[in-house]
């Protein structure tokens, strides 16, 4: 006979309260083990490096641009309230709250049309329409709007020909296009599935009460949808305010955002701390915008 | 599930704003890329002149040593990252939702959103600080699919949570019930009824992997170069209508893979919505009990 | 020992979630091999819970489950000889109906013509032949219901756990299913322990009944033994209905109403008790005023203050006193006499109807 069936032969006892922890700690171990390597990855490679960042802020570098962790000293800080630094941040956050309220702005009448299609089959096929664009390579959007913001594009045609605009590529506006294009499926998602799952009984409740309907909106629609509204604020606000990609495409050397002169830090400038800083800055603007975002009740991204 | 949408429907007046409101927006969302696609397949150099149909840019595209060498670093990156990614995250939701108490689970379920939320820049910066400073890994396709599969283990888990929470816990109860150990139930009752969400999950992992250009570019070491960050070299450089051809190639592969997921979670809805599985309020008392016990 | 073994005994069970819930308070309880068993109670009042340790999907805090004997511990649920019917059927929708019926079959490693050969004759004893190849989700609920039983069933547990698994079927249904499942439990002659909040389920199907409380078995009798005797106010209220009536124990056998009168009853406490005297509705008869109470029985005088219709019977509410009244429940028979709001009655039962109950 083998061990394990040894074991088994065993005659079981009544189950003490003892007995029964030991067994509820089995069980929550379990889940730990579950959790382990997912636990352990994020660890080593999002947590640690999150930390590093504060480390390397507080560092100096050599002359060629090495970062070097000695010479502790708080000048990277410092260095955040720059005139320069302060321009660019200003910017880069005005940008993210224009782009914020203008997608809020454009995806809620957007989201409200698609949800209250009668048929499941058309709200489905309508979110799908949203959905291929949103799955479709940021970078490749992004490029679109260089071709047609550019000297011969088709948007520079047309202002040229109607006389309202010239060459917006390399300016403030096509940042600013680029960015609303990029983000504006991440606004539509949330608030389509905070009005999808409203429930229109209410509404039609409301108008008999209210009367009027925009009273009946202000008063019902709107207050329900609100998860749906931070969600998507959140959702649009971070990347907008960490974006690199699109100015760097569409606004040129003029252009500069926080994420270019984070990049620069890194690349050109070869100043880390600085970089590092500056990450840990925006780290904490995210953090405290998220906060927030879950302090108001929602969950769902 | 047919159900009559008063709101919008009392007030045609309204409706046909928004729908006009509605094409509009779906314009500004196709017609850029419709351009990049319609170009790809222009004779002309010139990038907004039509030049009539040809395929030369697609010709020029696999010629390009550099940038199939791209490709393959980002299809191997890309698939090594998905699976990783995916084994990860699905242990990850597992223990999130099927094990209310464990050390560190709310931490856990928290660190798990972080992510998703972060800047790219930000991750970008703090995995070439990691990478540099701790010098165990070189940068390169190493680096790259460690740093993605950083990114992706939370995308995955989130989805494959969200398909497990809408899953009956009486199936597991009926499996071990029936004899089956605990890998059996998971293997033969809890897994197939997850796949959808396992497999929609892998999909968005495998897309977030083939998009990402700005961690990819700080974490990437010679000859490493994805696609996507061979695309941005491009752009900056020059304007070329190789990249329409290229850009064109990313756009129906994204499509290819928004349908494949899409199927799935049709069928997830489906299946959610079948009388048997779906979940049945009892015992309330004990419910409350257990979620009391989990907020300490 | 001399001592038959019991099918499920549970020896002083606790189930504590966290610190201050108890979903199951320290129970005592002795099924017998082949009884059809039923623990009934409002929701919330640990029955589901009892049932879910007796299957091993729960632990207890403390106590003993013993299954013929043989002490169950913290034995998982994939080694008890039990087999349970979950009120959401919890049928695998990823597998047909064969599938589902041979799954527990195909996990003990039974050879495939075996499992093949109880998976067709489980199906045919719940009357779902032809419909092997069908997916659950294409089957009606009553249909559903049968699989589960069949799933379960077919492994021939020494011990079958139904957590209310009618309560999803309409009235019509429910009433053959129940039937059914008595005949079925005669057919395969095991032990059925059976969870319901429905106490005419309880009362039908039962041999014996326990009734719970707030984590307590409140009474544990034959169906006859808990609506004719109930022990206490919990079960008296909630297993059928009840008059009930603030009484005084004079001397054995006899009580003080609240309005004075003085009747003969079943009781137990000292004299001087204060009693709640409980008295069955169908129990009850009416007469005219003028009439005479037929000798050895109660009467009490009232007058009829309201009636009410319910189509097999009808039920007139009589004050009796300043602060009491009492309901009778009159079968709606041909030779019936109606009477009307504000008639003179006196009202009559058997001193063995009446029970007085100590709390």
């Amino acid at each position: 006979m083998t061990l394990l069936d040894e074991k088994e032969q065993v005659v079981e006892e009544a189950v003490n309260p003892r007995l029964e922890r030991k067994a509820r700690k089995q069980e929550s171990w379990r889940g730990f083990f579950h959790a382990a390597p997912a636990y352990v990855y994020l660890i080593l490679f999002f947590v640690l490096p999150l930390l590093i960042i504060f480390v390397f802020s507080f560092g100096s570098r050599s002359n060629t641009g090495k970062p070097l962790l000695e010479n502790w000293n708080f000048d990277s800080w410092g260095r955040l309230v720059d005139p320069l630094v302060r321009t660019i941040a200003i910017r880069s956050l005005w940008m993210a709250l224009l782009n914020t309220a203008v997608c809020l702005m454009i995806a809620y009448p957007f989201a409200y049309w698609i949800a209250t299609r009668a048929k499941q089959r058309t709200r489905t096929l309508l979110l799908i329409a949203v959905l291929i664009p949103f799955w479709s390579n940021f970078l490749v959007r992004t490029y679109a709007w260089r071709m047609l913001l550019g000297s011969d594009g088709y948007i520079t045609q047309l202002g040229e020909a109607t006389g309202l605009w010239g060459r917006m590529l390399f300016t403030q506006p096509a940042v600013f296009i680029g960015l609303l294009y990029g983000y504006l499926p991440f606004m539509v998602l949330p608030l389509y599935a905070a009005l999808e799952r409203m429930d229109w009984g209410l509404i039609e409740a409301g108008r008999d009460l209210y009367a009027s309907g925009s009273k009946a909106f202000r008063k019902i629609t709107l207050p329900l949808s609100k998860p749906g509204i931070i969600a998507g604020s959140i959702l649009v606000f971070i990347p907008s305010l960490g974006a690199y990609v699109t100015p760097d495409i569409l606004g040129g050397a003029k252009t500069n955002l926080l994420g270019n002169l984070l990049v620069t830090q890194f690349q050109a400038a070869r100043n880390w701390p600085f970089g590092s800083a500056l990450s840990g800055a925006i780290l904490i603007v995210m953090l405290v915008a998220t906060m927030i975002y879950f302090r108001t009740g929602g969950r769902t991204i | 599930m047919t159900r009559l949408h008063h709101g919008a429907a009392a007030r045609p007046g309204v409706d046909r704003s928004l729908a006009i409101f509605g094409s509009l927006v779906f314009a500004f969302l196709y017609l850029p890329i419709l351009v990049v696609v319609v170009f790809s397949f222009s004779g002309s150099e010139s990038v907004g002149r039509w030049g009539g149909f040809s395929l030369r840019w697609y010709e020029q595209m696999l010629k390009n040593e550099q940038l199939l060498n791209a490709l393959e670093n980002s299809v191997v990156v890309a698939l090594v990252s998905t699976v990783v990614a995916t084994v990860l995250g699905t242990a990850a939701a597992l223990s999130l939702d099927r094990y209310r108490r464990w050390v560190g689970r709310g931490a856990f379920d928290g660190l798990l959103y972080l992510p998703i939320i972060i800047p790219d820049v930000t991750m970008a910066v703090m995995l070439l600080l990691w990478f540099t400073s701790t010098g165990v890994i070189p940068l390169g396709r190493g680096s790259i699919t460690l740093a993605h599969i950083a990114f992706n283990i939370s995308f995955v888990a989130i989805v494959v949570r969200a398909r497990l929470a809408h899953m009956d816990p009486a199936m597991e109860d009926a499996a071990a019930d029936l004899y089956a150990n605990r890998w059996q139930a998971f293997r033969r009752v809890t897994l197939p009824l997850i796949m959808p969400g396992v497999l929609g999950g892998a999909l968005l992992a495998l897309t977030l992997s083939l998009d990402d250009v700005v961690i990819t570019s700080f974490v990437q070491g010679p000859g490493s170069t994805t696609l996507p960050v061979y695309v941005f070299g491009l752009i900056r450089r020059t304007v070329t209508p190789v990249i329409n051809a290229v850009s064109t190639l990313m756009i129906a592969v994204s499509m290819v893979l928004v349908l494949a997921s899409l199927t799935l979670q049709n069928r997830t809805g489906r299946r959610t919505e079948s009388k048997g599985d779906r979940p049945m309020k009892r015992k309330p008392l004990i419910e409350k009990a257990e979620s009391r016990e989990n907020q300490q | 020992m001399t001592e038959r073994t019991s099918a499920v005994s549970l020896h002083s069970v606790t189930k504590r979630f966290g610190e201050d819930v108890v979903a199951v308070d320290d129970i005592d309880l002795q099924i017998q091999d082949g009884e059809f068993f039923s623990l009934l109670g409002p929701s919330g009042c640990g029955k589901t819970t009892t049932l879910r340790i007796i299957a091993g999907l729960e632990f207890p805090t403390e106590g003993s489950v013993r299954i013929f004997g043989e002490e169950m511990g913290l034995r998982p649920p994939n080694k008890r000889p039990v087999n349970t019917v979950f009120q959401s059927y919890a049928l695998f929708p990823h597998m047909n109906v064969a599938d589902n019926v041979g799954f527990g079959l195909r996990m003990k490693k039974v050879d495939d013509s075996e499992v093949r050969r109880r998976v067709g004759e489980a199906i045919d004893l719940v009357r779902l032949t032809g419909l092997e190849k069908r997916s659950p989700k294409e089957l009606s609920g009553g249909e559903q219901q049968r699989v589960a039983l069949a799933r379960a069933l077919v492994n021939q547990p020494k011990v079958l756990l139904l957590d209310e698994p009618l309560g999803a079927l309409d009235l019509k249904l429910r009433q053959t299913m129940q039937l059914e499942l008595k005949d079925i439990q005669h057919e395969v002659g095991i032990t059925f322990v059976y969870v319901t909040h429905d106490q005419g389920e309880a009362l039908t199907m039962s041999d014996r009944i326990g009734v719970m409380s707030e984590g307590r078995l409140a009474q544990v009798g034959s169906a006859e033994d808990v609506y004719e005797s109930p022990q206490n106010l919990f079960v008296a209220g909630f297993v059928g209905e009840m008059c009930l009536l603030p009484a005084v124990i004079v001397e054995p056998g006899t009580v003080r109403l609240n309005g004075g009168e003085v009747i003969r009853a079943r009781t137990s406490a000292p004299n001087g008790t204060p009693v709640t005297l409980t008295v069955r509705p169908e129990k009850l008869h009416i007469y005219s005023a003028t009439s005479e109470a037929p000798p050895g029985r109660n009467a009490l005088k009232g007058s009829i203050v309201r009636q009410t219709f319910f189509g097999e019977s009808l039920v007139y509410e009589v004050q009796i006193s300043r602060s009491d009244t009492i309901e009778v429940r009159v079968e709606n028979i041909p030779s019936i006499r109606r009477w009307s709001v504000g008639d003179q009655v006196i009202i009559d039962f058997h001193p063995e109807a009446a029970m007085a109950i100590t709390e």
